[in-house]
């Protein structure tokens, strides 16, 4: 566990330092926000699209693309700088490596989640109905779980060729179910006041995150060898 | 070994067509239509054990098909409540929308008229209600399909508790006769191709354990076969919900969605390995994938049984209380199940060689190479 937090603690310094994904994750939370607003426009301000429906539809969006673009950052950066192998080298399990990367991601991740919920109730002059804190505990609970699939297929796509064509191939339909739509409905529940209605999709996203925290754990160790 | 394994082929083949033979003439001569049609709520609470039942009730579809959009009207009626009451906040509990269903207290004493109903805003609204109020989502399919106009009808017994079905609602009971019989071949492949998909598990944890190829090899084919199953089950499934349903297809429906990704999961399974050149990295990798691609396993098989995912009118065929498959259906579905899965074993025989000819083939190409 030691050595998975020095790795993510890693990464983060990294980031830090170049504030390269940070600069691009909040052009990246703002233009997709933006493209909902335009996209939706006519929608909103007919009356079609609730707000409360759009929102929770267009924040597991953003969060889930945000969480394919960060988590595939994270390796073929790695790959890129030719840093994966010093990496591999080093003397610590493949699952610490596994939780660090997981970690690391998820910290990107979550704040553009925070970016998105923001940009999104900014342009839209939306207020979430005052269920903002339940939202971003949402947000975090689904990101978990997002990041905790996706730096195992991150770390699958990063073996090939079309990488960046076949991370989302290969994590959209394994995130459909699992995160995007029971996170949906318990953001549309919270957003009525109601997230007490959401118990059986807020079990079932953290019992996915379980599932796949033990799959990537003990078969983490495979992807990255060779 | 080599010689056992091609005699094992061949005679499944044989088996599977035969079987597959049997199977159709089964399915058209032997096994029978399922129950339609109208019965009266007299015909239907005589066939009640009263007893057990505080309320009893009976709830059919009416259709006018000549309306511009098929589902423009739905009318529930409801016989035979004596507690009417009680049953709405029963009906209130499990969300029904109040909005557009009505009832109203009928004659008990001559168990006649009944009634009344409303006009549902829009269709996914109905199908949600019906879906709820079936338990398990058999009956939604009654009170959608545009076929007849009275399309069916499920007993709903109330024993102060909770909401059940009696026996008259169930499997057996369907508004698209005819088209029932392609069950007999949705079914077995669906079957056909979860068991694929489980060779596929299978054959990727032994390779990551052994590194012997062949676990691959049998991993990669499974999953080729599994496709092939999996387009069969998502295709011949419209054909019938067109009939029963009167739409293709429902994406408010757990069941085909949780298929679709299932598919889209293998074709992504396949997608990886073409992206991978180097013969062992393709096998390491697609192997971890094969393991994670097995989670949409349970979540389609389970996705009209368990509870997050509960929303779906997909008839259950195992394992269900009122499990009404007659004894006829029954003895056909099994074989065309034992069809299907010895032409599985078959393909994967056929294909598992087809693969180490192509690696036997890569391997002399190499050599020619070097030699040159």
């Amino acid at each position: 566990m030691r050595a998975a937090l020095i790795i993510a603690a890693k990464d983060l310094k990294v980031e830090l330092r170049s504030k390269e994904m940070l600069s691009a994750m909040f052009l990246f939370s703002l233009l997709i926000v933006l493209a909902f607003r335009f996209g939706f426009s006519n929608a909103v301000s007919s009356g079609a699209v609730g707000l409360p429906e759009l929102a929770s539809s267009a924040l597991w969006i953003c969060f889930s693309f945000a969480a394919i673009l960060g988590m595939y950052t994270s390796f073929a950066k790695e790959k890129d700088r030719e840093t994966l192998d010093g990496l591999l080298l080093a003397p610590v399990d493949r699952s610490e490596l596994y939780l660090g990367k997981a970690l690391s991601s998820l910290v990107v991740v979550f704040f553009v989640d925070l970016l998105s919920i923001a940009f999104f109730g900014l342009f839209f002059s939306f207020d979430y109905n005052g269920q903002t804190l339940a939202i971003v505990a949402l947000a975090l609970l689904g990101s978990v779980t997002l990041v905790l699939v996706g730096t195992l297929v991150a770390a699958i796509s990063v073996n090939t060729r079309a990488r960046e064509v076949l991370l989302p191939i290969l994590l959209i339909p394994l995130i459909a179910f699992s995160v995007i739509v029971p996170s949906v409905t318990a953001t549309k529940n919270a957003m009525a006041g109601g997230i007490g209605d959401s118990v059986q999709q807020i079990e079932s996203v953290a019992a996915f995150a379980a599932i796949f925290a033990v799959l990537g754990y003990l078969t983490f160790d495979f992807v990255l060898e060779g | 070994m080599m010689m056992d394994r091609r005699k094992l082929g061949t005679i499944l083949l044989v088996v599977s067509v035969v079987l597959m033979l049997v199977t159709v003439y089964l399915a058209i001569f032997f096994a029978p239509l399922p129950q339609t049609g109208v019965k009266s709520a007299g015909e239907i609470l005589s066939s009640v054990d009263e007893s057990r039942l505080q309320v009893a009730g009976f709830v059919s579809a009416v259709y006018d098909r000549n309306q511009s959009h098929v589902y423009d009207r739905v009318v529930f009626s409801i016989a035979d409540f004596r507690d009417y009451q009680r049953y709405l906040q029963a009906a209130a509990a499990n969300h029904l929308d109040q909005q557009w269903w009505t009832v109203r207290p009928i004659d008990v004493e001559s168990r006649s008229g009944g009634l009344v109903g409303g006009q549902g805003p829009d269709i996914g609204q109905r199908i949600v209600a019906g879906a709820n109020l079936s338990v398990n989502g058999i009956v939604a399919s009654h009170m959608i399909a545009p076929n007849s106009n009275v399309t069916g009808f499920s007993l709903l017994s109330y024993n102060g508790d909770e909401i059940a079905f009696g026996p008259v609602g169930g499997f057996g009971l369907m508004t698209a006769p005819v088209a029932q019989k392609i069950f007999y071949f949705h079914m077995p492949s669906a079957w056909a191709c979860y068991l694929s998909f489980g060779v596929t598990l299978v054959g990727s944890a032994l390779f990551l354990k052994t590194r012997d190829h062949k676990y691959d090899r049998v991993a990669y084919s499974s999953a080729e076969i599994g496709i092939v199953f999996a387009t069969i089950a998502i295709t011949t499934g419209p054909v019938w919900a067109k009939q029963e349903w009167g739409v293709y297809w429902r994406w408010d429906d757990m069941k085909l969605v949780t298929t679709f990704v299932l598919w889209l999961v293998y074709i992504g399974y396949l997608s990886l390995r073409a992206a991978i050149s180097e013969p062992s990295t393709k096998a390491r990798v697609s192997a971890v994938y094969g393991i994670l691609s097995f989670i949409t396993v349970p979540m389609s098989f389970l996705s009209s049984r368990v509870a997050p995912l509960l929303q779906s009118s997909h008839p259950q065929v195992i394992a269900t209380s009122s499990g009404s498959l007659s004894p006829q259906a029954g003895m056909t579905i099994g074989i065309a199940v034992i069809a299907f899965t010895a032409l599985f074993i078959t393909m994967l025989i056929k294909r598992v060689e087809i693969a180490e000819a192509e690696e036997e083939l890569e391997e002399l190409k190499r050599k020619i190479g070097e030699e040159e």
